[in-house]
């Protein structure tokens, strides 16, 4: 299984609803995560912005979080959503 | 492109692609001439003011007032977008939406300025409880 980048806002209310969720599936789905903050940390903010081409076509056109991106594999999905269909797309 | 118009009666500036026909502050008819970027900011920066989060809460109220949106009642989630966006102002000179980042194109940027234009989005278009992205404005029902 690839490696996945989450990038996120810390006062991003979405990306806080996810957080826990990420931690779920690290812990039991043994997925491997990087988390990258971009409002906090200009680094964070030019790594995601380096794949951006990955994450716009995916994302409405735009740099959205939370992002999700798979680098090998270059798929990407934002937003909000259930467990299940996180764990799903990680995996795949 | 954008510029600066000024009305020759009341000193009333629009930054826009054309002058106002009527201007909305003194009701005179084609009262705008073009000016430069400089003299737009020498007359504007006198009357600069900071808009505090009580402020802003207002002003995005105000805009909902009478709108196909409202500003989403779960509090939690707005008092965080609002720090967000007041972060940011502070941290990077704009009220950027939290739930996006700055592309590094200023133009392109504007564009994620908080409240952006959020009726286009696909979140919010053609959705029945559709919502902005980060979720400050949801559609009335």
């Amino acid at each position: 299984m690839s490696k996945i980048l989450m990038f996120h806002g810390r006062e991003c209310p979405h990306c806080k609803k996810m957080m826990p969720l990420v931690d779920r599936m690290i812990e039991e789905d043994k997925v491997e995560v990087e988390k990258h903050e971009v409002w906090h940390d200009e680094k964070n903010a030019d790594l995601m912005r380096s794949h951006r081409d990955i994450i716009t076509p995916k994302c409405g056109g735009q740099l959205r979080v939370p992002t999700f991106v798979k680098p090998e594999s270059r798929d990407a999905v934002c937003g909000e959503m259930e467990y299940e269909k996180l764990v799903a797309w990680a995996k795949t | 492109m954008k510029k600066y118009w000024r009305c020759h009666v009341c000193n009333d500036i629009h930054f826009g692609i054309r002058a106002p026909g009527i201007c909305p502050t003194c009701r005179s008819e084609n009262a705008f001439l073009m000016i430069c970027d400089r003299e737009a900011k020498t007359m504007l920066e006198p009357f600069c003011t900071s808009l505090d989060e009580p402020g802003f809460r207002r002003s995005i109220e105000e805009l909902a007032d009478g709108s196909e949106f409202r500003v989403n009642p779960d509090k939690e989630k707005v008092d965080s977008l609002i720090e967000g966006v007041f972060t940011n102002e502070s941290n990077h000179g704009l009220k950027y939406c939290p739930c996006r980042l700055t592309e590094k194109d200023f133009e392109k940027d504007l564009k994620i300025v908080c409240p952006c234009n959020f009726l286009i989005h696909e979140t919010y278009k053609d959705v029945d409880d559709g919502e902005c992205w980060c979720g400050l404005f949801i559609k009335r029902r």
